[in-house]
């Protein structure tokens, strides 16, 4: 019965922590299908939208909700600003440049947060409340919120892709992007509209990381393993793959501590990886 | 007819010599669609041999799995008797079957000459210990494959271009290498995907006359196209797909004629 | 000053050997392997382990270092490689990851985050400077023999098959070649060259840490291979030199500007490094020693056969 509960717990945990990891595997994914490149610069984007909330947050003392949408609009204007700069002239040379080149854009824009606030970590100012138990099992109210966020920011995604014409447009550019532009829908400007919400969904990765841990310049990179994870586990470039990957990762992750020691709880997502790819080679959801 | 076991004593009795290729009831599903089903024909040894269809008729994955790209989700495939039902590319090159691409795939940063030289078949240059320890015997070969490919670039009129990039070619020049490095391979049997897409009329009949003399040395040549004045001239025999199966076969104007063929084809005349 | 500036054309040696190695499996190959840290720490730790636990000498460590990053890089090969691009590189990316956990918490073996000090270093019993010449000449010999024997692969029908399992790996099966063994090969002695490059490390340091997992190191070794030019061994050899005299030029930006922080200057250099990827990617994309094109005469000429390069 302690056995049930404590997995009961773990599973629990594990939801609540694939939640959030789902939020930047989306932006991972959403790019992907847009515009077929794996941008490794999610990882400093999920860094931008924690300091961020950290500005508002702690330093000028405004509520977590407009923490979060100022953390939408930051990592997203940057996104656009640096794909434009930094990416965009390479797509001509196939997606594996661009890619990586993303991983040293995320170099650029991680010391750009260091050269500002230096290494020190930094941390949230917020109320510590008391933890709901239901059935034995805990959960923590800050945990729960971070959850609805995760939530709310994907429902509102789903709903833009599904109900307005910008999101029918952008999948029918991630369909087939010639066709796209045979029917006059611009493609540039939909690329650049992903971009945005993909970047700025990775800063909202990074408030939900940021309320649970701390806020360094590399904060990215820590996560970044269980969110490609997540986004390959789902096929990469399947946004409600990209949902399942994540809590599949995230719930697996918690689970591994029966067995793991905790150090090797990260390796996890890889793991994972290994194993769906090996029967799945295009992710369980997979698409391309 | 198709056994698995014992293709070693049967080799004459299953396959007689003219059946070169041999497909029963290959099928293919890709997620529920069934792109191939059931598909059912033989190559004639010393042919050139037409496969048509509609789009989405099944052409090219039916020869992806022939030519060992993709497996077939069942059925079998019989290459002079010997079942190879998937196996890999390299493989089934080593055992006489080549194939070309649609769109002249892979000509990128080699150039012409490197594009022949790699259809050599076992050079030892290739493999890694020898290259170190047996640099005699590799620069030996070496200097025969290149003959080889110099050759087969002035017969194909490519000399002036044979040390560029592939990349920089015209497109009739790269139909040209994508043939002329086929066959390379000596293959018994070679499958054709489209030779005549994008090219000009001029240089259509010098591929049409060069296909025949190749038939004339022995080579099977199993081609889609869709240019049916090249299809009528060239091709003994006509095999026609439509949705995945064979729906008729025989000489082009025996298929011409065929009222299925034509309901399948949407009224559009052949 | 002379001690320093032999300290960097060293580490400009040892990134010439993972920018070979890089250049065998992506440059030449078309693999995209993130995870070249992996097989540089392998041959580092077995290394360093051999020779501080049982007291093997260096020399057989640091072939045995070798070898078991080779074996490494054809292990990932078995699990790996079915899978194409942008996967392959994240699984790589995670490999390493998962192989930089390891040497965190397999403290046993690996001593955890406090490292392996006192590993003997090569030479050890010369003085000062002297110690700093001698292993610079060690390295530069290692990466000469490198060099030219990464050259004569490029070189050979072999390095042609590599290339075009790299432009298109059907036609290249089409042709008849076993892509799986060729891409084994390229991994296995491609990590096999990092896995003395980190061998060299470590008796040239003495110590060795999870450090060596740093993710800057990862981007150094793809810009030096990007800047020199993706499939030519002299391109990753010259851009490696090129990108350790960046790194450590852009150090004494602390005298230029004395008023920034430590983290600052650190924060810039990384800036710098990061900026001039992005530029040379966007300006030269064949690198500035682009691949040569391999010219043959035809045999009518008395030089039959014999192959010429010219930059193309």
């Amino acid at each position: 019965m302690e056995l049930l509960t404590e997995i009961m717990q773990l599973v629990v945990n594990g939801l609540m922590a694939g939640a959030i990891l789902a939020v930047p595997a989306i932006a991972f994914s959403l790019i992907f299908a847009v515009l077929q490149i794996s941008n490794f610069s999610v990882a400093a984007h999920i860094a931008i939208g924690a300091y961020t909330t950290y500005v508002v947050n702690a330093l000028f003392g405004l509520p977590e909700a407009a923490a979060v949408v100022c953390a939408f609009l930051v990592s997203g204007s940057v996104g656009v600003v640096s794909d434009h700069l930094a990416l965009k002239p390479l797509r001509t040379y196939g997606p594996l440049t661009v890619a990586i080149a993303s991983m040293a854009l995320n170099l650029v824009l991680e010391n750009l947060i260091r050269f500002g606030f230096g290494n020190a970590v930094q941390a949230l100012d917020l109320p510590v409340y008391r933890n709901w138990v239901f059935a034995g099992v805990h959960v923590a109210p800050q945990q729960f919120f971070n959850f609805l966020i995760a939530a709310g920011a994907m429902v509102a995604l789903f709903c833009l892709l599904t109900f307005t014409s910008i999101g029918k447009q952008m999948r029918a550019v991630a369909d087939n992007p010639t066709l796209a532009d045979i029917k006059g829908i611009s493609p540039e400007q939909i690329s650049r509209l992903a971009v945005f919400i993909g970047m700025g969904l990775a800063g909202v990765g990074g408030v939900l990381i940021a309320l649970e841990a701390a806020i360094e310049p590399n904060m990215g990179f820590r996560v970044i393993l269980p969110v490609f994870a997540a986004a390959v586990l789902g096929g990469l470039g399947n946004i409600p793959g990209a949902v399942a990957g994540a809590l599949i990762i995230g719930v697996a992750e918690e689970l591994s501590l029966l067995a793991l020691p905790v150090a090797y709880r990260s390796a996890v997502g890889f793991i994972a990886i290994i194993v769906a790819l090996l029967f799945f080679p295009r992710g369980i959801l997979g698409k391309r | 007819m198709h056994g698995e076991s014992g293709n070693v004593l049967s080799k004459q009795a299953i396959a007689p010599a003219e059946t070169i290729l041999q497909v029963s009831d290959v099928h293919r599903r890709f997620g529920g669609v069934a792109a191939v089903a059931g598909a059912d024909f033989a190559v004639r040894r010393g042919s050139i041999t037409g496969l048509l269809g509609p789009n989405g008729a099944g052409k090219t994955t039916l020869f992806n799995i022939v030519a060992g790209s993709i497996p077939p989700s069942s059925g079998s495939i019989l290459l002079e008797g010997r079942d190879v039902t998937g196996r890999r590319p390299d493989e089934l090159a080593h055992l006489g079957l080549t194939r070309t691409f649609q769109l002249a795939r892979g000509l990128s940063d080699l150039t012409v000459l490197e594009n022949f030289a790699l259809y050599a078949k076992a050079h030892p240059g290739e493999t890694l210990w020898r290259v170190f320890l047996d640099a005699g015997s590799v620069k030996q070969r070496e200097e025969a494959v290149l003959e080889g490919a110099w050759e087969l670039v002035r017969q194909l009129n490519l000399a002036h271009v044979a040390n560029n990039r592939t990349t920089d070619l015209s497109g009739g020049q790269k139909k040209l290498v994508e043939l002329g490095r086929a066959l390379l391979g000596h293959p018994k049997l070679l499958l054709l995907d489209e030779p005549m897409a994008g090219v000009n009329p001029a240089l259509a009949v010098e591929i049409g006359n060069y296909l025949l003399s190749i038939r004339d040395r022995g080579v099977t040549i199993l081609v889609i196209e869709h240019n049916m004045s090249f299809i009528r001239q060239i091709c003994d025999h006509v095999i026609v797909l439509a949705a995945g199966k064979v729906i008729a076969e025989g000489s082009f104007e025996e298929v011409r004629a065929n009222e299925t063929v034509q309901a399948a084809y949407f009224g559009s005349s052949l | 000053m002379t001690t320093y500036v032999l300290s960097v054309l060293t580490f400009g040696s040892i990134y010439a050997l993972l920018a070979l190695g890089l250049n065998l499996m992506w440059g030449m190959t078309g693999m995209v392997n993130l995870g070249i840290l992996g097989y540089y720490a392998i041959g580092g730790y077995v290394s360093a382990l051999l020779t501080v636990k049982l007291g093997l000498p260096v020399f057989a460590g640091m072939l045995v270092g070798t070898l078991a990053a080779a074996l490494l890089g054809a292990a990932t090969c078995v699990g790996l490689v079915k899978l194409r691009d942008d996967y392959l590189a994240i699984a790589t990316l995670g490999f390493a990851q998962v192989m930089a956990l390891i040497a965190q918490n397999e403290i046993w073996l690996t001593n955890g985050t406090d490292g392996i000090g006192q590993v003997p270093r090569l030479g050890d019993e010369l003085q000062g400077q002297s110690f700093g010449i001698l292993y610079l000449l060690i390295c530069l010999l290692i990466v000469a023999l490198v060099f030219v024997g990464t050259e004569v692969l490029r070189r050979s029908p072999f390095g042609r098959v590599l290339r075009a399992v790299r432009d298109d790996s059907m036609v290249a099966a089409t042709a008849g070649k076993y892509v799986f063994g060729y891409q084994m090969k390229a991994l296995a002695v491609g990590g096999g060259i990092m896995g003395l490059a980190g061998a060299s490390y470590v008796h040239y340091i003495g110590f060795i840490s999870p450090e060596v997992f740093q993710p800057q190191l990862l981007i150094y070794i793809f810009l030096a291979l990007i800047l020199g030019g993706r499939g030519n061994n002299l391109g990753a050899v010259a851009g490696a030199f090129f990108v350790v005299i960046i790194v450590e030029g852009t150090r004494f930006i602390a005298e230029i500007v004395p008023s920034l922080s430590a983290v600052q200057i650190g924060a810039i250099r990384q800036l710098i490094i990061g900026i001039g990827f992005i530029v040379v990617l966007q300006n030269w994309p064949r690198g500035l020693i682009p691949e040569p094109l391999r010219r043959y005469r035809p045999p009518a000429d008395p030089a039959a056969g014999q192959g010429s390069e010219r930059a193309g």
